[in-house]
């Protein structure tokens, strides 16, 4: 990169007049920017939420800042999985594929009212479940919610919570649906014509997000939603769990996908090239919704109740999954190398001084694909089934999901939204400098928290617990001290925080700018090879649907009939927790037993003495 | 519409100001990744080495675990 | 200058993974650093890039940027 004379052209750019540069999302879409910027808005309060829970536990747990009782973590961290992973993600993505499906078909969504229909429906939804997350907090409500974003039988919620999930889900079928509409409609349309790559991406996509939620559809009508409402008893909590991992899989590829499709649709373009190869990006998406369902018992390696020989096969297919991965990072990063390139760019490795790091959107981006390569190695580890017990349910998980969804989707999210809100405003975005250095926080305060997370779940240190650390225990420290990773992991969380700050500070400033026509114009990249040279069998989504099911089918279909043989489908009888008896009679029960108890037995020391006397 | 890369358009609000005029035009033929094949090398090297990492991590930092000592595994005692 | 205010950050950024990783690494090799040195280690390492990244160029602007890194 040419410093002097490129800063100089810098002023000089920014100083001309602007002409106009085409169309925005906004001017093109005025309607649908709408929908998309509230989708948008509701995922960047979710992220600012879970943010803050995300840093007050990091605080709570490293022994730095304690604001609440260790009673209250659950309710925490419950706040800060779901908002996040749920809420944050996927009202981001509803909102990126409405932009894809309607740029790349380059009509309008059939019906906006149906459009706002399932926002609508997503938005009631997440209120009911946060709503019942949140009344955790007061005691002067009888719910709570603290049961993570996995709830795992027999921890129990309010019926309120279950109920959020299911018609948060039923928001993003009918978004699915009207995707799908539009797909439809086109084809009429457009008779023989390829499905525009975007389009291809998001719908693909949906037929996995399709498959995927039956899973967690029945575990929570059939068996949580009615056991928490007093309806039946028990559940089999091995049931739950499997139908939840079911889905619970690939839903981490409903977060990746839409990264992926950044990275494939906009990332070339803003290089300066052209994505390689639109034949390759299809065949990794169609690969994605093949194997991304029937590898969910890979989360349950240390389950008891599954046999080994179903937890081997999720296992192969889970490496299975390593080809699509490294196919999109190669696609990726040939492109990004096209583009290089043709800016001018030479060598082996100095091309990628050529890439336009200044930009925010492109750095965000990259950095967060290299976080991703990083993340892909511990995943490589949690996948094998030996090392993955030396691992698991330690602070190694929560490791390597801040690299995954926490930096490899979320910073993509983030450096997206800098080039998606001023489409979808029409605005100029505030700041670029600032931009940048946000992304650039990220990506240096996930390197200090991922890296000791990694560390100390190596040592064992166990995940999901406010106090990680206790009396008459010691953790033999590898490298370092736990001490040194618990600030490790604080400062982390602390640059975390701050980059969401600017984030925010960024995104504020620029909805609350005024319109400028300096905005660069929808749009997403050319390929090298395009859609012609990708056989048409690629496009046959009934195929994939159909053949998804089949492998779903084979994959579960033992499982989960073992299970229920084994344990019954509401099984042993299982204790809800919390109980409702509350806690002040239970104490009281205690004492009384604890008390009998002492009486007993002093009856009998005496009543041995005496014996032994009068003997 | 979907947009020709051609970009001058990219750059205001999103790439660098110097994207204003691609150096060079290269096509599908002219194109060799070759940095990308030294990027992944690199990147291949780095997980293999890793791997061998993990082998002290979990079979020598601790004690052997599943299949034991690899002596065993490979007949050499 | 010598490189861009902007692929300076990205460089100090890709630093900042070096020197967290370098330690686990070196431990390996039986190079136990402790936090102090690796820190001072770090912060000389950044003063020197920053240093090198802030020099002049021999005055001259001579655009053949590659011959750094
Ligand atoms: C300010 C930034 C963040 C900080 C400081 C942070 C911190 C943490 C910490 C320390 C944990 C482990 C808690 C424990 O197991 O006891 C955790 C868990 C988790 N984080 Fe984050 N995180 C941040 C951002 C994110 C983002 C952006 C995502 C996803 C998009 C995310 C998703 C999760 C999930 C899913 C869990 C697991 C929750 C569970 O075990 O149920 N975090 N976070
Ligand atoms: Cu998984």
């Amino acid at each position: 990169m040419s410093d002097a004379t490129v800063n100089d052209a810098a002023k000089t750019t920014e100083s001309t007049t602007s002409e106009p540069l085409g169309e925005t999302y906004l001017d093109k879409f005025p309607a649908e920017a709408k929908v998309v910027r509230s989708a948008l808005y509701s995922s960047f309060l979710a992220l600012a939420l879970g943010g803050l829970f995300g840093v007050i536990q990091t605080l709570h747990r490293t022994d730095f800042l304690r604001i609440m009782e260790s009673e209250t973590y659950y309710t925490v961290l419950t706040a800060h999985g779901v908002f996040l992973v749920i809420a944050f993600t996927i009202f981001f993505l509803v909102g990126v594929f409405t932009w894809a499906v309607t740029t790349s078909l380059d009509r309008e969504v059939e019906d906006i009212r149906f459009t706002w229909a399932w926002l609508g429906t997503m938005t009631a939804g997440a209120a009911m479940a946060a709503a019942a997350i949140l009344a955790g907090f007061t005691d002067s409500l009888d719910m709570s919610a603290d049961v993570l974003f996995t709830f795992y039988a027999p921890m129990q919620a309010h019926p309120l919570f279950y109920l959020g999930l299911t018609v948060f889900v039923v928001g993003t079928w009918m978004a699915g649906a009207d995707w799908f509409r539009s797909w439809f409609a086109w084809k009429k349309e457009n008779p023989g014509e390829r499905i525009p790559l975007p389009t291809f991406m998001v719908l693909t996509t949906m037929i996995m997000w399709y498959v995927a939620t039956l899973g967690v559809a029945t575990a929570i009508l059939a068996f949580l939603l009615p056991w928490s409402l007093g309806l039946i008893d028990s559940v089999n909590p091995t049931l739950t769990r499997t139908l939840f991992w079911f889905f619970g899989h690939p839903v981490v590829y409903f977060w990746l996908m839409p990264a992926y499709m950044m990275w494939y649709v906009l990332l070339p373009k803003l290089s300066g090239g052209k994505l390689f190869s639109d034949p390759l990006a299809r065949v990794v998406f169609v690969l994605f919704l093949l194997l991304s369902t029937p590898v969910g018992i890979h989360h349950q390696y240390l389950d008891p109740g599954i046999s080994e020989g179903f937890k081997f096969i999720a296992m192969t297919n889970t490496m299975f999954l390593l080809l699509p991965s490294l196919l999109t990072a190669f696609t990726v990063v040939a492109s990004m190398e096209h583009g290089a390139r043709q800016r001018g760019g030479t060598g082996r490795i100095g091309w990628l001084k050529a890439l336009p790091w200044r930009d925010p959107v492109f750095a965000g981006m990259a950095l967060a694909g290299l976080m991703f390569a990083a993340g892909g190695f511990s995943g490589m580890i949690n996948a094998g089934m030996n090392i993955n017990y030396l691992v698991h349910n330690t602070l190694w998980v929560p490791g390597h999901f801040h690299l995954t969804v926490g930096t490899a989707v979320a910073l993509t999210f983030m450096a997206a939204s800098y080039w998606f809100i001023p489409q979808l405003t029409g605005k100029k975005l505030w700041n670029r400098p600032v931009a940048l250095v946000q992304v650039v926080l990220w990506f240096v305060g996930m390197t200090f928290m991922a890296n000791a997370m990694h560390r100390a779940g190596l040592l064992g240190m166990p995940r999901r617990t406010a106090e990680p650390q206790y009396d008459g225990f010691e953790y033999e420290a590898g490298v370092g001290s736990v001490a040194e990773l618990d600030a490790q992991i604080a400062l982390g969380g602390i640059i975390l925080t701050l980059s969401l700050v600017l984030f925010f500070a960024v995104i504020i400033g620029t909805v609350l700018g005024s319109r400028s026509d300096e905005v660069p114009a929808n749009g997403y990249a050319d390929t090298l090879s395009g859609p012609e040279d990708s056989p048409k069998i690629l496009d046959n989504l009934k195929l994939w649907f159909g053949l998804a099911v089949v492998l779903v089918i084979i994959a579960y279909t033992f499982p989960l009939l073992s299970i229920i043989e084994r344990g019954g489908l509401f099984g042993p009888d299982i204790t809800a927790f919390p109980q409702s008896i509350d806690i002040v009679s239970m104490a009281w029960l205690t004492v009384e037993q604890y008390a009998t108890d002492t009486f007993t037995s002093a009856t009998e020391v005496a009543q041995a003495t005496i014996d032994g006397v009068l003997r | 519409m979907s947009s020709a890369t051609e970009q001058n358009q990219a750059d205001q609000g999103a790439g660098g100001p110097q994207l204003d005029h691609p150096v060079r035009e290269i096509g599908h033929d002219e194109y060799d990744p070759i940095g990308t094949l030294t990027l992944i090398m690199l990147y291949f090297l780095l997980l293999a080495f890793l791997w061998v990492f993990m082998y002290f991590v979990e079979f020598l930092g601790n004690d052997p675990t599943v299949i034991g000592w690899i002596g065993t595994g490979v007949g050499m005692a | 200058m010598r490189i861009s205010t902007e692929g300076l950050l990205i460089v100090l950024a890709f630093t900042v993974v070096l020197v967290v990783e370098l330690r686990t690494v070196l431990a390996w090799f039986n190079l136990e650093l402790t936090v102090f040195e690796s820190l001072m280690f770090s912060v000389a390492l950044i003063v020197a890039i920053v240093v090198w990244a802030l020099f002049p160029q021999d005055g001259s602007r001579d655009t053949d940027a590659s011959g750094s890194s």
